[in-house]
């Protein structure tokens, strides 16, 4: 008995000094600055603080640091997650509820290393995990531009989550199992556009935040980059080269439209959070960036993804339809198809071309193909309401306008209608929605 | 300068690329027969015929035109189907306010112009999207009948003493 004790004294400091030792080498720093791939819309010659826009935009950083209607660049939006809610940050020069007080050394190691100035861990809702990827330059040049802003005096709202997610420290651990600190490395082997394209995928737009499924520990699953995934009730779709679940059908220019304009011909329309991508950031992208992107985007290895989607362009509904008239179907909901006539038809058409503009079609797009009408649902309850290059692009939302019964008769309606498949939203699930 | 296509003539307009159709007609050209309603594409009352296609100018840039002619409730009884609709409505006196009016004249005449006889199941589903606040509906329905068909409805028959 003794003998076992002993053994357990001279084991337990051992393992514990292997554990530190892995802990920290898991979490050690990549101490490398990074070198950036010149980006077109941000040359190394420009001023740093016109580079610093240009990059804050790539990066989309307003996205989540603003709330609707609040002051830009502020901080306070809610992320709704699985075991609480946590708050955006004041990213305003202010120095007492911004990042005035930041050096270089603590705004570097904030966005690359989710460690901010106090030495705690941030929640990789902050995406460190991709911006970890951006050269010091880029990054300085970030916050050159963010020091230009009008201070804003916003304290930082407390987050709102219990034990033991509220426990920063614990962050540590995930960072040692999910988190690897490093700089892009360009590959000698593919053309500038193509490390262009990546350095701005991963390390800037982190387009992988919400296209790249999340393993057990919700970190980003390495396996199956861009394959798709869910979020906030969102499909964010599966965007590999994969030519029936993904985009490897679409040609170069139908890419390139999407990400400039959040529209491309005859396959889709970005709504929800890729909407607001598209407004606050990929249409500020300079066409040479853009072409670089969708050079990458071409060599994501293809994935057939969760759920996967195969848009029907030829839908039996489409066919037997006009512009002014839906054509008889007596398979369809009356309900789904009354309130299409009522709300939808003026607007998107009973063929779905779009009267007003292209940015109103349905047909051939993934969202009226995917049986879940996840991004049906979404866009009913919440509308449209963006910016693109001088063009209001709107649609109401309909949240108030119509029940949980009727939004699921809708939307199964425009499944089967548009894409020719058997629609499984139920009331339930739009309640969630609302929820979300 | 754009340059814009309405009711056969060529009109020079010096405007912003994101201003909607409906403020060009109205507050530059003067052509006012045409309505503000919503300002959203919600209620019709704005619709013109884009290349004969019905579409809402409250929400329709002057960018996206193009060369394409436009047609405005001014000239829509110059069509053969916007005459039928136009004479309809007097006969059937489909209307009590006006305001929407235009717009419902402009929708008919784009369903006719594609679906000569239509039933009331396709009357209510092309029609759906131009609202009336004093409910003409009925009236409405029965006006494009009437020019579809050429022969009287409604009160006219109850009149006449004839069965339609």
């Amino acid at each position: 008995m003794k003998k076992r004790w002993k053994r357990v004294l001279i084991a337990l400091p051992v393992v514990l000094v292997i554990g530190a030792g892995a802990y920290a080498w898991l979490n050690r720093t990549d101490p490398a600055d990074g070198k950036a791939p010149s980006l077109a819309g941000a040359p190394p010659s420009s001023d740093p603080v016109a580079r610093g826009e240009y990059l804050t935009r790539a990066a989309d950083c307003i996205a989540c640091h603003v709330t609707p209607g609040g002051k830009p660049f502020a901080g306070g939006l809610a992320f709704k997650l699985p075991f609480g809610t946590i708050y955006s940050s004041n990213i305003t020069p202010d120095p007492d509820t911004g990042i005035g007080r930041y050096t270089d050394e603590e705004f570097v190691r904030a966005v690359r290393e989710g460690i901010r100035r106090d030495g705690k861990h941030l929640y990789p809702a902050f995406p460190y995990t991709s911006y970890t990827e951006l050269s010091r330059a880029d990054v300085l040049a970030i916050k050159a531009y963010l020091f230009t802003l009008p201070k804003v005096r916003q304290p930082n709202r407390e987050n709102d989550i219990g034990f033991p997610f509220n426990q920063r420290w614990a962050m540590g651990f995930w960072n040692a199992a999910f988190f690897r600190s490093h700089r892009f490395e360009p590959d000698a082997n593919r053309s500038e556009a193509w490390n262009r394209g990546a350095y701005l995928a991963g390390a800037l737009a982190h387009c992988g935040e919400c296209h790249t499924p999340r393993n057990i520990g919700f970190a980003m699953s390495k396996g199956s980059l861009l394959a798709g995934e869910t979020v906030n009730g969102w499909r964010a779709w599966n965007i590999t080269s994969d030519a029936t679940h993904g985009i490897g059908a679409w040609p170069d220019a139908a890419v390139a439209q999407y990400l400039s304009t959040g529209h491309a011909d005859g396959r889709g329309t970005a709504g929800g959070p890729m909407g607001e991508a598209v407004d606050h950031s990929l249409q500020y992208l300079d066409a040479a960036d853009i072409s670089a992107l969708v050079t990458w985007l071409r060599t994501v290895p293809a994935k057939e993804g969760k759920d996967p989607v195969v848009v029907d362009a030829g839908a039996p509904g489409l066919r037997a339809s006009n512009e002014l008239l839906p054509g008889s179907d007596p398979s369809a909901s009356d309900m789904g198809r009354q309130l299409f006539a009522g709300a939808c038809a003026s607007c998107h058409q009973w063929n779905g071309p779009g009267r007003q503009t292209p940015q109103a079609g349905l047909a051939g797009t993934r969202g009226v193909n995917d049986p879940s009408g996840a991004n049906v649902v979404g866009i009913i309850l919440e509308g449209v309401s963006m910016r693109v290059r001088d063009q209001d692009i709107y649609m109401p939302a309909f949240a108030q306008t119509f029940n949980d019964a009727e939004v699921a008769a809708l939307a199964n309606y425009v499944v089967h209608h548009f894409g020719g498949k058997a629609g499984t939203v139920t009331p339930a699930e739009v309640a969630k929605r609302r929820a979300e | 300068m754009t340059v814009l296509r309405i009711n056969g003539e060529d009109h020079d307009v010096d405007v912003p690329p994101d201003m909607p159709l409906l403020w060009v007609l109205r507050d530059v050209i003067g052509l006012t027969g045409t309505k503000f309603g919503c300002g959203i594409a919600q209620c019709g009352a704005c619709t013109v015929h884009l290349a004969g296609k019905p579409v809402r100018s409250c929400q329709l840039p002057v960018s996206v035109i193009g060369g394409n002619e436009i047609t405005t409730i001014e000239a829509i009884g110059g069509t053969p189907e916007g005459k039928r609709v136009q004479e309809a409505w007097l006969a059937l006196d489909v209307v009590q306010c006006g305001y929407c009016q235009s717009g419902q004249i402009m929708s008919a005449a784009a369903l006719l112009a594609q679906t000569p006889q239509p039933t009331d199941a396709d009357i209510d589903a092309a029609m759906s999207g131009n609202i009336c606040r004093c409910a003409t509906y009925v009236r409405i329905r029965e006006g494009i009948h009437q020019a579809a068909s050429g022969r009287p409805l409604g009160l006219q028959v109850i009149v006449d003493g004839e069965r339609p």
